[in-house]
């Protein structure tokens, strides 16, 4: 699938698990590797560092999907910020709600009292977008992009906001559907296909219509409308 | 006999700067080089907080080696069990076996650096008993088709324990023959307590510092980066304490001594020497020889030309005639 959507020209998959993750990376070479993280199952700092390695074996291309999961807002967005600053180029010492690190704990009497992750990212900052039951409060509070839901969810006014739609194969009403997250703000959107999808048809139909559909104002349909250009004669194959 | 090469470490070093995600790249075209030559596996090595990104998350590391390999194997060597999740460990660890084919080697150890226990909220002092409530963990995931555990020990006790709970052990490649020697007895008798049938006794195994080479300079120089690879133990603070008749090893206080007597342990010499030296490990039940080939200060060019002529002039000779 990473393969497929790289080979037409998404911005990104989206892996559930972080070996799901470095997998899709070596299998690729362009596009962003979203991964999700679901917070409250590992320390923070571990969650950094694996996340790190998968930034540097796919040379930059991570962005990070946390899921709050059962944690309340003020735990979430404690462990969120501990993993962001473990990512980040200064020494890392935190106390929080949910964390201290380095915890400063007796029997680790050498340890000192600041702490720093490496290997750093391959990236300057990792993106990092949030969703789960207290994405908002934690978006609102550490300033980072929620992963909006419907489009009333989605701002116009940030940078980045990314989305979630399940997407049919249906060229009209998937149609309809971008067009109204891309009216709503969307800037990347994450597509759910329908289980037993023809994959290689469904992407087909949104590199040709739908994503230059909302890239481009007032897209003049005809380029999209057109016959395909002939393959290299042998090359049929591969083409469809 | 089966051979690895390790340890693999992803490290940036004050001696050979690079750049992190370039070691990741060469590591994986290394893989791909080691399996065409013959290799069974590569080992990884774990530390935190290192300033030269000593490589930290084990399982992602294998599993950039495992997507883009075929046949070899890759190992842990060692993951520091009790920082983790024991939970979350397995179900990703059981995960990345069976993604591979069942390619993944879990090798788990206690670690001993305080920060890194600190920088994860663990008490030193809970180690040990993270690590046994780890272990019955992971052994229950390889009782249900998980990826086999093997243990990282060079103490008594602890060898002891790999052999009651049927682990296979990696010994360090600091540790002298007749070292390997004594704590493979240890660990057989650990074996043959828990009344397990010798027939369903797994190989053990050793990283081994190793160069063929009949060239003198070139001896001289790959036991300078044999050195200088352990100069990072000094500074990682490791101390391997004495066991009966085998001395100390404190690379923290006694730096040039432990590195003087660790570039001792490096096999050299011809190919005919080479398996001479690694014969001595068969006939003991060491049969898992990873070369440790790893080093500070080496070239790439260096590495794959030793990787080529061990695989040209030693594994012919030694590895098993139907490979596991």
């Amino acid at each position: 699938m990473a393969r497929l959507a790289e080979a037409h020209g998404l911005f990104g998959v989206l892996a559930g698990t972080t070996t799901g993750a470095v997998y899709a990376s070596t299998a690729t070479d362009f596009v962003r590797i979203a991964v999700q993280v679901r917070l409250g199952q590992e320390h923070p700092v571990t969650i950094a560092e694996e996340l790190s390695i998968l930034d540097n074996v796919n040379n930059g291309r991570t962005v990070v999907l946390v899921d709050t999961a059962e944690l309340s807002a003020g735990e979430a967005a404690d462990e969120v910020a501990v993993i962001r600053e473990a990512l980040g180029n200064r020494p890392l010492r935190h106390e929080g709600p949910r964390w201290k690190t380095p915890a400063g704990l007796p029997a680790n009497a050498t340890a000192p009292k600041a702490i720093a992750v490496t290997p750093k990212p391959a990236q300057l900052e990792v993106p990092v977008w949030i969703t789960g039951s207290a994405a908002a409060s934690v978006g609102s509070e550490l300033a980072l992009p929620v992963l909006a839901r419907k489009p009333e969810q989605a701002s116009g006014e940030r940078y980045v906001q990314p989305a979630v739609a399940g997407i049919r194969g249906d060229m009209k009403e998937d149609r309809e559907l971008v067009s109204r997250w891309a009216e709503a703000g969307a800037t990347h959107l994450l597509l759910e296909l329908a289980a037993g999808a023809d994959e290689a048809a469904v992407l087909t139909m949104v590199s040709r219509y739908l994503a230059p559909e909302v890239g481009m104002p007032h897209f003049p349909r005809v380029m999209s409308d057109s016959k395909v250009p002939l393959p290299w004669p042998g090359d049929e194959a591969r083409r469809s | 006999m089966r051979f690895g090469v390790g340890l693999f470490s992803l490290q940036c070093t004050a001696m050979q700067p690079r750049h992190w995600t370039g070691a990741y790249r060469d590591m994986r075209e290394l893989a791909i080089l080691m399996e065409e030559l013959g290799y069974d596996e590569l080992w990884l090595s774990e530390h935190h907080f290192f300033y030269d990104g000593y490589c930290p998350a084990l399982l992602p590391a294998a599993a950039s080696v495992l997507s883009v390999t075929e046949r070899l194997r890759v190992g842990t060597g060692m993951l520091l069990l009790p920082m983790y999740d024991p939970e979350r460990l397995s179900a990703v660890a059981t995960d990345l076996a069976h993604r591979s084919g069942g390619r993944l080697d879990l090798g788990v150890g206690l670690g001993y650096r305080d920060i890194e226990f600190d920088g994860h909220g663990v008490s030193r002092k809970q180690r040990l008993p993270r690590m046994l409530k780890g272990l019955e963990v992971l052994e229950a995931a390889e009782a249900a088709g998980g990826p086999r555990v093997w243990m990282g020990a060079q103490l008594v006790e602890p060898v002891k324990r790999a052999g009651q709970r049927g682990h296979p052990i990696l010994f360090s490649a600091a540790l002298p023959f007749e070292r390997c020697r004594t704590l493979t007895e240890v660990w057989e008798e650990g074996w043959a307590e828990s009344g397990r049938p010798a027939s369903q006794k797994p190989a053990l195994g050793a990283l081994r510092n190793i160069w063929l080479t009949e060239d003198a300079k070139e001896r001289e120089a790959a036991r300078d980066w044999v050195r200088a690879s352990y100069v990072q133990y000094a500074g990682l603070g490791w101390t391997l304490p004495a066991i009966g008749e085998h001395q100390q090893q404190d690379y923290a206080d006694e730096t040039d001594k432990a590195i003087a007597d660790t570039v001792e342990t490096t096999i050299s010499g011809s190919a005919e020497e080479c398996v001479r030296q690694l014969q001595q490990f068969e006939a003991i039940g060491i049969k898992e020889i990873a070369f440790r080939l790893i080093l500070d200060g080496e070239p790439r060019p260096a590495l794959e030309s030793q990787l080529r002529r061990l695989a040209d002039g030693v594994l012919p000779r030694l590895r098993d005639k139907v490979p596991a």
